[in-house]
Order: structure tokens, then sequence, then C-alpha cells
């Protein structure tokens, strides 16, 4: 492991440097809230902070994202069914531009290794691949709040997935090196200097000092997970949170590692032009499952709860390997009826206890 | 088209969402509700799809929908798919007739596996547009119909009016040695034939069940009673074959509509064998 010291003043002298390469996001204070947005200078900053309410999953998989553009081939006919023969030609799209992501918390880095392999998995994903390629990624050592429960899901620190991590360590900043890559921008871009083992030592401490600071855990080893879901596909749990749950796929929404997306088509109100586009879609949603003539593979809130439950801590384990539940607390604390994705996993916890 | 690529950020990465342009040879009514389409690709490079197989199909503007396979697998660059018109843009691809311009992705999915079915007699169950994905199958084991043993094609549909490809299944029992029946679910004035749920079907059948295929496609409901009943017949689920319909965005794998547990559909199936998916919840 490579470490170079950064004292606190050149850090912003570092993001005024990228800010002439790159667009650069991060987390920056917004009506009071820690959220992530383009930086366009350093006091933009808002580092060594509680989670974001949304994760930098946006950068790399946009909310809305154009894949296809359709262009009608003469005037009239419109883009129509019948266009007269002339039709339309389309074009696949894939826009991506460099871009470092700064300021990203452990969690998250885990959340975008497992958004890698999704969208490498099968035909591999052009638009999300090729916008990973450009992205730097500058990881900050950050502060649990009563949510956060990263620890129990070994998520606390990350080892890879990053170009760059900056451990705050109150004078300066200890830059761990990550890759060849975040190892240049930081000779490119800014002055460091040599790291002491005294130095290295404030990472150890801070470490052992936010591990003491955890509220929310899970009561048992991230590795049983699995097999304790797997076991519990007919727990009364589900049927109870179901009846509370709203069904709006908040927690969707701002999981660092939900990636369902719909396809759709709009059409531009010259009614020549137009675009197929992918939006982030939500399980918890009604139409989620249904098929054309109108049959839900999961009709009740409960069935959904328990697909997207599971999803983090079975299906896509047993694909793609590694826990989807990074720890981060999002849904949590966006659910507006306060369903508790760690409570729910530590009563399902009991009851599987219960069985032995 | 060119100031379309100018927009491209990265031209040399090909995007897995590009169509291939294709256009209507033939558009047919079959019942009130589906019609017939021969497509042909416009590159006049073969689809080069096996047997329960689908497309992505689109029409700019009206979106983009899985739409199975329906014709052989011959290798050629036209090809015929069956479609319901019950959405946007099936609604609006019934509206297009002969030269019309479609878009067309894939084929996809995992086929039906005909060298496992050599040699065996076949069990066809379809039930309603079920029997459209099952008909590429069916030409396919016709046209090497001296490798298998006894046919039997169940097909169910709710009235006589929604029967598809009524001469190819006149057609099919005929020339093609396969025993061909056909039920209606409720009573109708018009309907001299057998009349029940698929199921009653199957239990007058005599079957032998070691060396019995079973090939089951229709609505969601219709799964559990006709794998009961073969069940009865005592035809293992080795050797029972399904085509799952599930709601898809993508067809690659990544959009999330198709997922049964930890299984993609569009991915891992369609086709599954049963004993495959045995323990798989809410795969059936």
């Amino acid at each position: 492991m490579e470490y170079r010291t950064l004292p606190k003043k050149r850090i912003a002298s570092f993001v005024t440097g990228l800010l002439k390469e790159f667009k650069v996001y991060g987390p920056v204070k917004k009506d009071g809230f820690p959220m992530y947005g383009e930086i366009t200078s350093p006091k933009d900053l808002y580092l060594l902070h509680t989670p974001t309410h949304l994760s930098p999953k946006q950068y790399l998989f946009p909310q809305k994202e154009t894949l296809l553009r359709f262009k009608s081939g003469a005037n009239p006919p419109p883009l129509s069914p019948s266009g007269g023969g002339q039709g339309e030609d389309i074009a696949p799209v894939v826009e991506a531009e460099n871009q470092v992501l700064f300021g990203v918390h452990s969690c998250d880095i885990h959340a975008l290794r497992l958004l890698d392999r999704v969208f490498a998995y099968g035909p591999p994903d052009a638009n999300y691949l090729r916008r990973r390629e450009k992205t730097a990624i500058i990881g900050v050592d950050c502060m649990p709040d009563k949510y956060c429960f990263c620890k129990s899901v070994n998520t606390t620190t990350a080892d890879s997935g990053f170009d760059l991590f900056l451990h705050d360590i109150g004078s300066g900043f200890i830059v761990e090196i990550g890759t060849q890559k975040g190892k240049a921008l930081l000779h490119k871009h800014t002055k460091s200097k040599k790291t002491t083992a005294k130095e290295i030592r404030k990472i150890v401490e801070f470490k052992n000092k936010k591990a003491e600071l955890f509220v929310a855990k899970i009561n048992a080893e991230a590795s049983t997970l699995p097999l304790i879901y797997s076991g519990s596909y007919f727990s009364p749990v589900w049927e109870k949170i179901g009846k509370i749950c709203y069904g709006c796929g908040s927690c969707n929404h701002v999981c660092p590692t939900c990636y369902c997306f719909d396809v759709r088509d709009e059409i531009k109100a010259n009614l020549t032009e137009g675009e197929r586009y992918r939006v982030w879609d939500a399980c918890l949603l009604e139409d989620f499952a249904k098929v054309a003539g109108g049959h839900s593979f999961r009709k009740t809130r409960a069935e959904r709860l328990r697909h997207r439950f599971n999803r983090k801590f079975q299906y896509q384990v047993d694909k793609f390997g590694g826990l989807f539940c990074v720890g981060c607390g999002r849904c949590i604390r966006t659910c507006l009826v306060n369903i508790n994705i760690a409570e729910v996993t530590n009563e399902l916890i009991e009851e599987s206890n219960r069985r032995r | 088209m060119n100031s379309l690529k100018n927009q491209t950020a990265a031209a040399d990465i090909s995007s897995p969402y590009m169509s291939r342009l294709a256009r209507i040879e033939r558009a047919s009514r079959l019942t009130k509700k589906e019609r017939l389409f021969r497509i042909a690709i416009e590159d006049r490079k073969p689809l080069g799809h096996s047997p329960g197989q689908f497309i992505m199909l689109s029409i700019p503007g009206y979106g983009e929908a899985p739409i199975s396979i329906s014709s052989p697998p011959d290798r050629k660059s036209v090809f015929e798919i069956c479609v319901r018109a019950v959405g946007n843009l099936t609604n609006a691809l019934h509206n297009l007739t002969k030269g019309d311009r479609l878009w067309i992705r894939g084929p996809y999915g995992k086929a039906f596996p005909v060298e496992n079915l050599n040699g065996k007699d076949l069990l066809f169950i379809a039930g309603g547009i079920g029997l459209v994905p099952m008909r590429s199958l069916i030409k396919a084991v016709l046209a090497e119909r001296l490798l298998y043993g006894r046919i039997h094609l169940l097909y169910g549909v709710k009235s006589p009016d929604e029967i598809l490809f009524k001469d190819e299944l006149s057609q099919w029992g005929q020339t093609g040695n396969i025993n061909v029946s056909i039920t209606i679910d409720k009573p109708h004035p018009e309907w001299k034939g057998h009349t029940g749920v698929v199921t009653t079907l199957i239990s007058p059948l005599k079957i032998d069940e070691a060396k019995t295929a079973a090939v089951v496609v229709g609505p969601p409901i219709m799964y559990k009673y006709v794998i009961m009943s073969l069940g009865d017949k005592r035809i293992s689920g080795h050797d029972i074959y399904v085509s799952l319909e599930r709601r898809m965005k993508c067809g690659l794998g990544k959009c999330g509509h198709c997922q049964i547990n930890s299984v993609y559909v569009c991915q891992e199936g369609p086709v599954f064998r049963l004993s495959d998916i045995r323990y798989l919840r809410e795969a059936i």
C-alpha cells in the first residue's frame, strides 16, 4: 500500500487542478443536507460527513439516459408506424465524459464495484462501461450516523475500487494510492509529502474511534445472511411490513446497488425526432413485474418487499457474489413508514435462531 | 444518418440496444386479436434463431417489447411472429402492412433443447398464444419427423374463434402424423369438439412415461395444473420443458424485470427444464 500526505490547504489546489481536466462531482451541502452535486470550486466540497441522500451511482448510471436516437427520413411523413416507406433512421448513443467522483465513501465504493459486475454480465452494457472507464474515483473517510450499519456488512473500509482514498488526520489528508491513474492525478495536480509512520497510525486511530460510533447493526455474521434469507421465504415479517409499505419505490431510488430500469420511447414535438432512453425503475412499484395482458408476478407489497430484500441478501449474491446491501442506511432514512432493513434482517435472524 | 452518428460519443463501442431494420413482407389476420407477420431483415443476414427464442421488436416512438419467434429455425433472413394486440406497441404493429418498417434485435434467450427430444414420444401442451413459440419447435420437429416417436399436441383456448393456425393444425394432423386435440374452456354453440381446460385432455392419454418428453407453453395460470397432471402420468421433471413469460425491457440481463429469484429469464430462459427450476420459488 502506498501513501502520500497532503497538507489541508493543498486540497483546494488539487481540486482546482482536477477541475481543469474533468467534470468533478462530490458531496456538497444543499439546503442543509449532504448531497452529491457538481463541484465548480473547491469551496463547494463538504468532506468528512455522514452519508449523502442519493448515492454517486447517478454519475455512472444516470436516472435517465439516452440509448438510441431516431429521426424520420424525410419531411412528412412524420415518425409513424406507416412511415410511407421513407421511415426513420436510428443510431446508438453512448455518452461518456472524463469525470472525477470526489469524496466517495467506502460503502459506495463497494456498491460501484458490484455495479461493475452487473453491467459486465451477459452482453456488456456499453453505456455504463464506457462511462466507468472514464471515471476516476477518489474516496474519503466518513462518520456513521445512527442508520449506518456498514460495519455489519464489512464495507466500513475499501481496499480497492478507488483511484485515491483520502484519510483525514486533522492537519491534512493521508492519500492512499489505489491505482497508477490515481497516482498520476495526484502528482500532476498537487504536491504531496512522504507519509510518516506516525501519520499512518492516525488512520488506525480514526478507524478505531469510528468503529465505536455505530448504533445500527445486524446481529449475525454477514456471510450467514444469504442462508438466513433463504430460510425466511415464508416468514410472517413480509406480511407485517407489506401492510405498512406505501409501495413508493423510494428505497429503490436511493439504493446504491439498485439498478433496475425501464426502457421507453419519446418523440419530440416536431414529430420527426425522438429517442429511446432508459430510466430508473423500482421493483416496489406495482407494475414492475406485470406482463402484457395484466398478470402480475408479484401482486402484493409483501411479495415485492421480499423480492427487494432478497435481492440485497440472497438473489444477487448467488449471481454476482458479495452482499448487495452495503449498509449505507439510505433506504431507512428515506422510508416514509420507517421500514428498517437492518431491523427486518434482525427479526429474520431471530426467527431463524428460534427454528434451530 | 450521418448527422446522427456524429452525436455518438463513442462510435467504436457497440451498443447492445442498436437494432436492425426490417420490413413486413406479409401481414395476415389469424383471429380477432392476433395477426401473423412475415418479416424480412433488410441486411439479408439470417436471424439465426432456434425454437423458443425471442426478439426485441420496436417501432420508434411506440416502444420495444419481447416477441416470440414463431417460424422454424431455417437460417433465413425472413421470419414470422404472431402478435396479440394488447398494448401500445402491439396495437401500433397491428396497423402496419406490407412494406412497413420496424426494428429488431436478437435473437435472445435459451431455446428448446431439440437434441434432448430426439428419439422420444413428444407431448406438446399449449394454452392460448403459447402455441406461437411452440409452432417454431413443432415445425423443426416435423422437418425431421422420423427422429421422433408418437407426437401429441394438446391445445387449449378460451373459445373456438381464438384458435390459431387452424389450417396448419389440421395439416400437422394429416400429413405430420401428430395427434392434435383441441379443447375450449367453456361450451360454445359452434363448437362440436372437446370442452374443458387443457388438463382434461391429459388424463385419458396413454403415455409411455419412460420415453415421453413434454413441452408446455401457456398463460401463467396453466403451468401449475398441467404439471400436476403430468406428474400423475409419471413424467419426470427432467423430461418436461416450459417456456416462462415475464416482463422484459432489455433482453440483456440488466433491467431486472424478468427476474425470478436469482434467475434472469431473458438470459437463463425463457425455456427451462422443469427439474432445473423445481426449487426456484415464484417460477411456476
